[in-house]
């Protein structure tokens, strides 16, 4: 009965966003409880959903026509449902949280609309059944995002990174729609060329019609169109080397980071990958041909880029940088896990990769509103500010250490206790492992461990810089209230405790795309016996980051002065973000785009289109011409029906040299 | 005879008779209701076309009116338009001692158009054609002690009684050919004779009844009167004018001409297409150098009968399936454009009575601050009618561009093709004097107070934009029912 009310869950949000656009003002705190509701009503149609299709392994499909063959339409599988139930969830605590953290901005309004409708973007992402409304709720994802990035625009900084946001996705978003223009070509060709035929009620970009066609997609052609959805995944979840806005993007409120640049948005790249995965898994996996297989690439963007962000965040000051720089190399995770596990046990990496990402969710939404509880405390994003916060800011100081835990895969192996990220983390690290045996390939491992110390290694440090020693600025600290700490303490029980479902899940995502295609996946292969080294390692080197940061940054047993400097051309180069601001801005943005593209266009569009051509030729011609024509129009009556019985006959004298007179 | 097919145009003649002797006994003051009274019998109208069904077939009097596809789309059109325009003028017309005939007349030009809709015999044609002429006559010359509006009603008069002669001779000739009035068996006459059918004569009667319906589709040469007219008249009626009556010509046209000209099988694609593209570009020209808002319009709507009129150069199904519904879009934007500037004329007067050039478009600075509502409306019928997506102009447009590009391929013609790269560039152009506008509503300081909009202009103005936008969104039905509507002509 939920699945019936499916588009509500789109729905109640936008009707949200109208609502408190318009009447926002008049009514409590901004309109934030319109928004509450809205999305509270989204996460029980979604919740109710899944218990409706979990036991029967159903999904849900509806779908209207929109225009030329193609619709709108709803697809709830496995696939869509956890994201939805996660989506809407943390968007729920999110929204709740806000009331507090934004209790002093005069904004109230215009932010709980966006973020309302950027909820709704997102959720039409996730159960989108097409690709074209993917691309189009994709796109107003970046919108609200750039909205919300800049929504303190009189600060330069917001207002910058909000341009450099939307610049940076936008490159993602063009190879992404080239994508899908490639992809529909080829479809029409297979039409009209291989006699594929579109079922009766189905579409042409529906995911379901698009897998069918893999078979008949010339492999080449797949792989390009794969590698062009990659692209698109690259600009929205941060990787190498589009990941530079999103440690940018943090000028934002700290709830719209924790909304949109952890938990929800940056996912939707992985989760584009995911949703096209029986397409990359289909791409030809041989080097002969000169083409590259896509996961493949897949695997090394994403373990490199969890290993490159993670280098950035052993130096940021920051404290929202440093996670930034956490959800990009989780993201690598993310990728890394689709890549390599695609290639071990095919389809069931999207289960392992979306296990991840939702654990990730809640951790890094904890991560997140816990750094907004510090800094709404104490008043500044800098950590060597902060310190012995923990007196101050119990629970703060607890759900966020939890938080830590779970980000660097703590837990007990072999008696399977641990936190979230101990679950999704080690899993992801054990099939990099697995590929290396299969195709003696390991860089991909030797990513994802070494990511994984210093991943250990920067949260604790934040977490012990911030909250022990001793406070190192005079100011007046106090925890949060209610409204604030109570979505940490629930995301703190999800961080520990969630990790606990990972065989239900694997076992339910694992099914996914059997439901949408009705053929049965490939059967599992039996899983290598792995050394308890290898099942140990995530956690030792987990364990081994945190003695070092307690080492360091709270016994201060080491003297970091040396190595803390500017004479340190490796910090430097980690503190400068491996100059990709400057690459990026200066000499990308500012003396290339610039200097060189924009001024020559300038001067071909100033001087020789508008200065010759349009003021000379068209604009001056068409002005006096209609000038003229102007003068035609005498107001004169007499002057009209001569025109009209003028214009009768040489109408009539056209036909008659057309015709011949008979 | 099923006479519930009927009963839309039944229930506003017999709306209007009553509306007039209303206001014979009513007092001046308790007038106003009146609109109320035309609003919600238009709106009765429009359920019971809807509730007809947009596919259904019969046959009247003879076989002199039909009721089909093509008619109910555009009898909804004019259902539309007026209702629009009704309950605009609830506010424009507020306590003037006339509104009883203003809205019996509005009512029996309703009528008219719909009886042109459905006409399927030349003499009911023609009745229709000066049903609603008669009436939209004395509407553009309804403020009586308003000089520009009296001239306006007068050169339209004029050229309006030269085009119905001009149709009627065409009539006269065709009926002399043939030795029939009704439009089926014309066509059979044809389509058994053609070599009379070839004959000069009947070229000569064509180009008449094209001149006669060029004058309500305001085509080049024939579109003098429209700019004078729509500048005078009041603006609700000129939203008539652009909006409804317009259409008229357009239904008339694929009526007859369509027909016929797909029965006598001779090759005008050449004379239509000349005439489409000058009219557009001459539209489209002239509107960049006004500063009269309602003549831009005006002369916006000349450019976009220019583009309408390009269905009759493939003359496929889809062509007339996209004119069908760039009429729809367009009878939408431009109504809803000439309330949005009744609006600010209201505006201007408030601020002084005797203001002179209302429409002029330095009134229009800091609009979005003045009157946000109609503002962002104009901004959206603006976009659509430089056919920006998602609205119901660029559906239409693209419909008709895309079948002419269609067309241009199954024929390897070349000069089709260049056709059609024309109308895309006058669309471009157009954006030009849109965007000018634009810039006055909302970059240029507004030179007044943030005013009250008027509810009934704002519910009108709102039904326009809700219309244009949402045909853009959802436009599948919208196609389908064009299309269903141009399987009617059997091209």
């Amino acid at each position: 009965m939920f699945s019936d009310y499916a588009a509500l869950i789109v729905l109640l949000p936008v009707i949200a966003f109208v609502l408190t656009l318009f009447l926002g003002k008049k009514l409590y705190s901004g309109g934030a409880l319109l928004p509450i509701a809205a999305i509270a009503g989204s996460f029980i149609i979604s919740f109710g959903t899944f218990l409706e299709i979990y036991p029967k392994d159903g999904i849900v499909q509806q779908s209207w026509p929109w225009f030329a063959g193609m619709n709108i339409g709803i697809l709830i599988d496995p696939l869509a449902v956890v994201m939805l139930m996660m989506v809407s969830f943390v968007s729920l605590l999110i929204h709740i949280y806000a009331v507090g953290y934004m209790s002093h901005d005069h904004a109230k309004p215009r932010y709980f609309a966006e973020t309302s409708l950027f909820t709704a973007a997102m959720l039409s992402v996730v159960l989108s059944d097409n690709i074209l409304q993917f691309f189009i709720s994709w796109e107003l994802v970046g919108l609200c995002s750039f909205l919300l990035i800049g929504f303190w625009y009189h600060k330069p900084s917001a207002a910058a990174a909000a341009k450099k946001a939307f610049l940076v996705t936008r490159v993602g978003d063009v190879l992404f729609l080239t994508g899908i223009v490639l992809l529909y070509v080829n479809m029409s060709e297979i039409i009209a060329g291989r006699g594929f035929t579109v079922p009766e009620g189905n579409f042409i970009l529906q995911f379901k019609t698009m897998f069918e066609a893999i078979p008949l997609i010339n492999p080449t052609q797949l792989t390009y169109i794969t590698l062009l959805f990659f692209g698109g995944a690259i600009g929205k979840s941060g990787q190498f080397p589009l990941h530079g806005w999103l440690p940018d993007a943090m000028e934002g409120p700290t709830t719209v980071s924790a909304l949109i640049h952890a938990a929800t948005m940056v996912t939707a790249g992985v989760y584009l990958v995911a949703r096209t995965f029986p397409m990359f898994a289909a791409t030809p996996s041989t080097l002969s041909a000169g083409v590259p297989d896509s996961l493949l690439i897949v695997a090394y963007v994403g373990g490199f880029t969890a290993l490159f962000a993670a280098t950035m965040g052993l130096v940021m000051n920051d404290i929202k940088r440093v996670l930034a720089y956490s959800t990009v190399s989780q993201l690598g995770y993310m990728m890394l896990a689709l890549g390599t596990a695609g290639a071990v046990v095919g389809a069931q990496a999207v289960g392992i990769s979306m296990f991840h990402l939702i654990s990730h969710a809640f951790f890094k939404a904890l991560l997140f509103l816990c750094a907004g509880s510090v800094i709404h405390a104490v008043g500044t994003n800098d950590i060597r500010e902060m310190g012995g916060l923990f007196g101050k800011m119990k629970i703060t100081g607890t759900t966020m250490f939890i938080a830590a835990l779970a980000l660097a895969g703590i837990g007990i192996p072999f008696i399977n206790i641990g936190t979230a990220g101990f679950f999704s983390k080690d899993m992801i690290i054990e099939k990099a492992f697995e590929y290396g045996e299969l195709k003696g390939d390991f860089i991909p491992y030797a990513f994802a461990i070494i990511a994984a110390l210093l991943t250990s290694i920067y949260i604790f440090r934040l977490w012990f810089m911030a909250f022990t020693g001793k406070p190192r600025s005079e100011r007046h600290s106090h925890e949060s209230p209610g409204v604030m700490t109570r979505p940490l303490m629930i995301l703190a029980l999800f961080a520990l405790f969630f990790g606990f479902a990972h065989l239900g899940f694997y076992d339910y995502l694992n099914k996914n795309f059997e439901l949408m295609t009705g053929e049965k996946a490939a059967p599992e292969g039996e899983s290598l016996q792995m050394s308890p080294i290898i099942v140990l390692l995530p956690v030792i080197v987990g364990v081994l980051g945190f003695l070092i940061s307690y080492a360091i940054y709270h016994k201060k047993m080491l003297d970091m002065s040396k190595l803390v400097s500017s004479e340190n051309p490796l910090y430097k180069l980690l503190l400068n973000r491996y100059y990709e601001p400057k690459i990026g801005a200066d000499i990308i943005g500012v003396k290339l785009t610039h200097d060189v593209v924009a001024q020559s266009g300038e001067f071909v569009d100033r001087k020789i289109i508008d200065g010759l051509v349009i003021d000379n030729i068209i604009g001056n011609t068409l002005f006096k011409l209609g000038e003229f024509v102007r003068k035609l129009q005498t107001g004169v009556v007499q002057n009209y029906a001569s025109v009209i019985l003028l214009g009768l006959g040489l109408l009539i004298i056209l036909l008659r040299i057309k015709f011949g007179g008979t | 005879m099923n006479y519930n097919l009927l009963a839309p145009e039944i229930i506003l003649t017999l709306l209007a008779l009553v509306v007039i002797i209303l206001g014979l006994l009513m007092r001046d003051v308790s007038k106003n209701m009146l609109g109320y009274v035309s609003a919600a019998g238009l709106l009765a109208s429009i359920i019971y076309v809807l509730g007809n069904g947009m596919n259904t077939v019969g046959s009247f009097f003879y076989n002199s009116l039909t009721v089909d596809p093509l008619s109910q789309v555009f009898k909804l059109i004019f259902l539309i338009v007026s209702l629009i325009v009704v309950i605009a003028s609830i506010e424009y017309f507020r306590d003037n001692r006339n509104q009883d005939e203003y809205y019996a007349l509005l009512l029996l030009a309703t009528v008219g158009m719909m009886v042109v809709a459905s006409a399927n015999d030349l003499v009911a044609l023609f009745v229709g054609f000066e049903l609603a002429s008669m009436s939209t006559y004395v509407l553009a010359g309804f403020e009586k002690k308003n000089p520009s509006s009296l001239e306006a009603a007068l050169k339209y008069f004029i050229i309006g009684s030269l085009s119905s002669a001009l149709m009627l001779f065409g009539m006269s000739l065709v009926y002399g050919i043939t030795g029939s009035t009704n439009i089926p068996a014309i066509i059979e006459f044809f389509k058994s004779n053609p070599m009379i059918a070839t004959s000069s004569l009947d070229v000569v009667a064509m180009i008449f009844l094209v001149a006669g319906f060029g004058f309500k589709m305001a085509l080049v040469p024939f579109h003098m009167w429209a700019p004078d007219t729509y500048e005078g008249s009041p603006s609700v009626v000129s939203s008539l004018l652009a909006a409804g009556s317009k259409k008229m010509g357009f239904v008339a046209a694929f009526r007859v001409l369509v027909l016929a000209l797909v029965a006598i099988r001779i090759d005008i694609q050449m004379t239509f297409a000349i005439l489409a593209i000058i009219t557009m570009t001459y539209g489209n020209v002239v509107a960049i150098s006004q500063r009269s808002i309602k003549r831009m319009l005006a002369y916006s709507s000349i450019a976009q009968a220019g583009y309408i009129s390009l269905a009759f150069v493939v003359m496929t199904q889809m062509s007339i399936a996209g004119g069908v519904l760039l009429a729809l879009g367009h009878a939408l934007m431009k109504g809803g454009a000439f309330i949005a500037v009744a609006l600010v004329g209201y505006m201007v007067l408030s601020d002084n009575r005797n203001a002179k050039n209302i429409d002029d478009l330095g009134n229009f600075a800091g609009l979005g601050k003045r009157a946000p509502i109609t503002a962002f409306s104009l901004f959206v019928f603006f976009l659509a009618l430089a056919g920006i997506p998602p609205s119901a102009g660029f559906v239409g447009k693209f419909v008709l561009f895309y079948s002419i590009t269609i067309e241009a391929i199954n024929q390897a013609s070349s000069w089709l093709l260049i056709v059609v790269i024309i109308a895309i560039l006058n669309s471009a152009l157009s954006i030009y004097y849109y965007a000018r506008v634009i810039k006055y509503m909302y970059v240029l300081p507004p030179n007044g107070e943030k005013i009250k909009e008027p509810a009934p202009y704002v519910v009108a103005i709102l039904l326009a934009v809700i219309g244009t936008i949402g045909i853009g969104l959802y436009p599948e039905p919208f196609i389908q029912m064009a299309m269903n509507a141009a399987k009617v002509l059997g091209v």
